[in-house]
């Protein structure tokens, strides 16, 4: 059975895991498209609260961020910043092609082709844009990770952090680096 | 300290009060902080899936809040933001506790005595000062502007409120909260809302308001202030802001059923009451949109002041 939260033995076995699987708090972070995915999901039409995904107004109080479409230079900052001040455990997802590879910018001088050089992406939903249903999918996905703990996305922020910040300082100069509130990469 | 007809020494001043013992109120100080908690998370998970089912979604399970307690809970990291910060929690949590104690329960009243309801006035601003200073230690803009929104939304409603119990207090003459709930057991018409029915409409117009629920959701908007003064809550100390909501919203809902719907002599009865005023609440924020801060400050200054005005002269005429 794939939704096991009412599964009282394993939650009680578990308890971090039950909750970390059927409370996903998502921070969405829409600057390029895939805004007009995300109300659907939320709304009467699919309704993702059934399956306790919910928004959350900013990153401290959220554990799954959302980055729909394509990623400019600029928004990189934004989101590494938001990555950074979520607290542990935290999933990325990239939803759309763009943040894959560039997609259908990447020619451009100022899109980010590949974001899982900036930032540990849990999970990657293709397509251009993907259907609302795809989220659905995702979080399937994420329970299963969890399950087997196989989201490892936050853990290897830390111990790569060397390789991250040296490509985030090469798009993004020394003076940003510089100047990231270093809140929870050095929390223990 | 005066003694009473029956030679025994009257340690909480109400005398033919019938009060708790002294070890049933040690044990109840301790227990009833528990059944109120589970309570209110009940509550939290209710409201979800009733505001889900008028919004025609399937909505979360009940239990959607023990979830997210716990994961908050058993989150790795705790981002804190100095000492203020942690203590502010803990103060606004320990208000409300407090708070919670004073407040006769179906029967159930630890801590009541004499006066009360004065003490409770004062007892009810402690969990906001704290939250304000936990907030104000984040130092996040958007926290600042949800404390001062929170801030001029009690200036609002705390005239009518005060104005309500004013009402209460000088027509049965005492200030014991819990005298005055078995006051009203005689019969149905000795309940509140028939004794003052201009006092009840003017506390039920502010309920929403007190709660803090839509359409007063103004100080946590999530949309406008990314949530006002829990913007730089994660794990544990969104856990505890989360458990002060829900006893503040037990709190209230108490104190309108024990001041208005009679009490109950069960715990079960007053819980059924409690359920009822809160869905009413409930029905009323999922329909309407938010207010804004002056929109709801001169809301607050009309009608409920209003009315609580009014019932006041009448009872001071009659």
């Amino acid at each position: 059975m794939l939704v096991d939260r009412a599964d009282i033995k394993k939650a009680l076995k578990d308890p971090h895991k039950w909750g970390e699987k059927y409370s996903l708090w998502a921070t969405y972070f829409c600057t390029g498209c895939g805004i007009m995915e995300i109300p659907p999901i939320l709304t009467a039409r699919w309704d993702a609260e059934r399956f306790g995904v919910k928004p959350m107004a900013t990153p401290r109080q959220s554990n799954l961020f959302l980055i729909t479409g394509y990623v400019s230079i600029k928004t990189l900052k934004a989101i590494i910043i938001s990555y950074e001040q979520m607290p542990d455990p935290k999933y990325a997802v990239a939803f759309g092609s763009c943040p894959i590879d560039g997609g259908l910018y990447h020619t451009s001088y100022n899109t980010v082709n590949h974001l899982d050089r900036y930032l540990p992406i849990d999970g990657w939903i293709a397509g251009c844009m993907p259907r609302p249903e795809a989220i659905f999918i995702a979080v399937t996905k994420l329970w299963k990770m969890i399950d087997g703990e196989m989201v490892d996305g936050y853990k290897r922020y830390k111990e790569n952090i060397d390789y991250y910040r040296r490509n985030q300082e090469r798009v993004l100069g020394k003076e940003f680096i510089d100047n990231i509130p270093t809140s929870v990469v050095v929390e223990p | 300290m005066d003694r009473s007809a029956a030679g025994r020494i009257d340690l909480y001043g109400l005398i033919g009060v019938e009060t708790m013992t002294t070890w049933m109120r040690i044990v109840w100080t301790v227990v009833l902080p528990i059944i109120s908690l589970l309570i209110s998370v009940f509550f939290m998970g209710l409201s979800r899936k009733v505001i889900a089912r008028i919004q025609r979604r399937y909505g979360p399970p009940l239990y959607q809040p023990v979830i997210d307690l716990v994961k908050l809970f058993t989150q790795h990291s705790n981002i804190s933001h100095g000492m203020i910060f942690d203590m502010g929690l803990i103060i606004a949590l320990a208000g409300s506790l407090v708070t919670l104690l004073f407040i006769p329960v179906g029967g159930i009243h630890p801590l009541s005595s004499s006066g009360d309801l004065l003490v409770l006035i004062y007892l009810m601003l402690i969990s906001p000062i704290g939250m304000a200073l936990s907030a104000g230690a984040s130092g996040n803009p958007n926290a600042s502007l949800g404390v001062s929104r929170k801030l001029t939304l009690a200036l609002g409603y705390e005239v009518p409120f005060l104005l309500v119990l004013l009402a209460v207090m000088t027509q049965t003459g005492t200030t014991s909260l819990l005298s005055f709930v078995q006051g009203q057991s005689a019969s149905l018409l000795s309940w509140g809302v028939f004794r003052f029915p201009l006092s009840a409409i003017a506390m039920f117009l502010i309920l929403p308001v007190m709660l803090g629920i839509r359409p007063f959701d103004i100080a946590g908007a999530p949309q406008e202030i990314s949530s006002g003064p829990q913007v730089e809550f994660g794990g544990k100390y969104l856990a505890l802001a989360t458990i002060d909501h829900g006893l503040h919203l037990f709190i209230v809902i108490a104190l309108f059923v024990d001041l208005f719907l009679g009490g109950a002599a069960n715990l079960g009865t007053f819980f059924l009451k409690m359920l009822g005023v809160f869905l009413i609440g409930v029905f009323i924020g999922a329909v309407y949109p938010r207010f804004r801060i002056d929109q709801a400050l001169k809301y607050c200054w009309k009608w409920p002041t209003l009315f609580a005005l009014l019932g006041l002269i009448l009872v001071m005429v009659t």
